[in-house]
């Protein structure tokens, strides 16, 4: 199974940067050839770019809630989003729709989407380091990365 | 009216917000956009050589990286005093008309097209891109896709990887691009013609064609007279990459045209104790507060400032297109904000006709794409137009070019006293006495300042996915009489996101 792990945030941005973190600690963890690691700072329209072609697709990302507590890991399904599909982003359209319209648009989309999303403190300040309950999420999420991917 | 202050605590909650102030007889005050603002970047900075910034400032902003890019590679030109070879300037202007088309077509499919094809007070839930496809068709969706695909296979190969670019450095590029590259980019250059003549079509037939949008485009409640600003070429035609920096006033007479490095004789910064972002204003005319006019410091900037401050394009098609809305609002320059949005429309057209030209140049496969620096480096400063307007990179370095001290002007913070005005001045013509604040309305204040295409600090890509927008209405006690909070996600995730109801307070 064609197989996409991809680490979405901005590496410079404190805890933003943790999916790629996480795609970092991959990098020689895993031997299987049908996987591809890749880190980017994409979203909405650009993102459905990079899942076409796989089967599935393992996302890593950032999520802040109210009652949230800091560190903590989520596994989550597109559906999670769904109903998100208000236009009125700043800028372009968000996941849930993304996948939509590449769904319409007959796309080849990986079938199987999962995205560990990890709840975190700061987003606003330029720096290169998370903050330290988000670090020590790092090896736990590439563990759960891991087994997802052996998991099949 | 009753003075509300804002408690900064409560300021930044990592989503913009519009808050809309009440007097006893149920009108609007006034009204306040707020953006959050990413800290520390200069700190982050400093320290570091000078030849890294062209590939950490495209980190600040996954929207815009080849803006910041070129910005910085600009700026770092100037830092060594050295001018790059004219194969590596155009290859740069290539890779950033790519840039343009795959950003503003972006803006117009899913940003801007929602609101007119379905309109502004139709179901939140189709007035999306996927509404927008069912209206004008699911190939058109294909098309989108398809030609931000081209301008971004175009940035990857130039840029040297798909999204980060690499590919700036102090004195021109690091490589040259090959014939085969070439061929390929001027069939893509080809078919986005069409593609951008296909978008004003679009516009034309389902915006234009339609009298009550084009009464809403031209109406009071969107218009706003300011100064513009944006780079010129010599011949003070538009220009993205490279140029001197026109000002014209609200009549559009030219009142100034400085050379980039010189801003800081033109632009001062004003600040307001309830806003995170500046308030950059003309200091020959002043700061006169969040007001219109030919005595207020307001400027703009974005795709309709470029337009309004140029004496026309380089470009036939979008020549043609630059006279023809003109002719249709009255004449130069525009004031109607919404109108920016077919002025992104012309510039995609431009953004095409000239990567094509650009792929038909004949130096444009030339290897001479690099001048070795020999100055020592001290200061510069680098501009070009970003698809949200002027951006300002200015570095200072130690003789080692060890980054000492960063300024950067951003196309949102030139915006923001317009796009303040433009939202109050909304909600004014928009909320009145007695009338119910539906969400239809308030989306119709929101698409005053959807129309400067604001980035709302965007580098960041917290789930769910987008910063959202909350609007908050007070009355005159200053208490909570309206709360919309468009953007955030509901459904299954309802028990521990960011979930504030729909409606509270009422």
């Amino acid at each position: 199974m064609k197989t996409l792990v991809l680490g979405l945030g901005n590496q410079i941005l404190s805890d933003d940067g943790v999916g790629i973190r996480v795609t970092e600690e991959l990098e020689g963890k895993l031997n299987q050839q049908e996987v591809t690691v890749m880190e980017t700072s994409l979203a909405g329209l650009s993102l459905l770019d990079l899942l076409v072609g796989y089967d599935r697709v393992i996302i890593i990302d950032t999520i802040q809630t109210r009652e949230g507590r800091v560190g903590q890991i989520y596994r989550l399904e597109p559906g999670a989003f769904a109903t998100t599909h208000h236009a009125a982003t700043p800028h372009d359209v968000n996941f849930a729709t993304a996948l939509e319209l590449g769904n319409r648009l007959g796309l080849s989309l990986p079938r199987q989407i999962t995205i560990f999303a990890i709840e975190v403190e700061d987003v606003t300040t330029f720096s290169e380091r998370c903050t330290p309950k988000v670090e020590q999420a790092i090896p736990l999420v590439t563990e759960m990365v891991i087994q997802e991917l052996n998991a099949g | 009216m009753k003075r509300i202050s804002i408690d900064p605590i409560t300021r930044l909650e990592g989503h913009g917000k519009i808050e809309i102030f009440l007097n006893d007889e149920g009108e609007v005050e006034n009204a306040y956009l707020q953006i959050p603002e990413l800290r520390g970047f200069e700190k982050f900075c400093e320290g570091r050589p000078v030849e890294e910034m062209p590939r950490i400032t495209p980190r600040i902003c996954g929207v815009c990286p080849a803006a910041h890019h070129l910005a910085s590679t600009k700026a770092t030109d100037a830092v060594y005093h050295v001018d790059p070879p004219p194969a590596a300037k155009k290859l740069r202007e290539l890779f950033y008309c790519a840039h343009m088309i795959h950003s503003h077509i972006a803006h117009f499919y899913a940003l801007a097209a929602p609101d007119f094809v379905l309109g502004p007070s139709s179901d939140p839930a189709q007035r999306n891109i996927l509404g927008v496809i069912a209206k004008v068709g699911l190939e058109v969706g294909g098309e989108v896709i398809k030609h931000r695909a081209y301008a971004q296979d175009i940035q990857a190969v130039i840029g040297g990887k798909a999204t980060h670019p690499v590919c700036g450095l102090p004195g021109g590029m690091t490589k040259a691009i090959t014939e085969e590259e070439r061929q390929d980019f001027e069939e893509k250059a080809k078919s986005s013609v069409e593609f951008a003549k296909f978008s004003l079509k679009v516009f034309n037939d389902l915006v234009l064609a339609n009298k009550e949008y084009l009464e809403l485009i031209t109406g009071d409640i969107y218009t706003m007279k300011s100064y513009y600003m944006g780079l010129v070429d010599g011949n003070n035609r538009v220009n993205f990459y490279d140029g001197d920096i026109r000002v014209v006033d609200p009549d559009g007479k030219e009142v100034t045209k400085f050379k980039p490095a010189d801003y800081l004789d033109y632009i001062a910064e004003h600040t307001e104790p309830w806003s995170y972002l500046k308030f950059p204003f003309l200091k020959k005319v002043g700061w006169k507060g969040l007001v219109e006019g030919k005595d207020s410091g307001v400027y703009r900037v974005n795709s309709l400032a470029r337009l309004n401050v140029a004496d026309g394009m380089t470009t036939p098609l979008a020549q043609a297109e630059y006279e023809k809305m003109f002719d249709s609002l009255g004449g130069k320059p525009v004031h109607a904000t919404l109108a920016f949005h077919w002025a992104r429309l012309i510039e995609l057209l431009y953004a095409a006709e000239r990567l094509l030209e650009l792929c038909q140049d004949e130096e444009i496969t030339s290897p001479e794409v690099r001048t070795i620096p020999t100055a020592t480096p001290d200061e510069g400063v680098g501009v070009v137009e970003a698809p949200r307007g002027t951006l300002i990179h200015h570095y200072q370095t130690d003789e080692k070019g060890i980054i000492q001290k960063v300024n950067l002007i951003v196309a949102t913070v030139h915006n923001n006293p317009a796009m303040n005005i433009s939202v109050k001045k909304a909600a004014q013509g928009l909320i009145k006495r007695g009338k119910v604040i539906s969400e239809g309305l308030l989306n119709m204040v929101e698409m005053a300042f959807r129309a400067y295409d604001p980035c709302m600090a965007c580098a960041s890509h917290t789930l769910p996915g987008q910063m959202p927008l909350e609007v908050t209405i007070y009355n005159s006690q200053g208490n909570i009489v309206e709360k919309l909070s468009q953007h955030l996600p509901s459904g299954s995730l309802e028990v521990r996101t960011t979930v504030v109801p729909k409606r509270t307070g009422e």
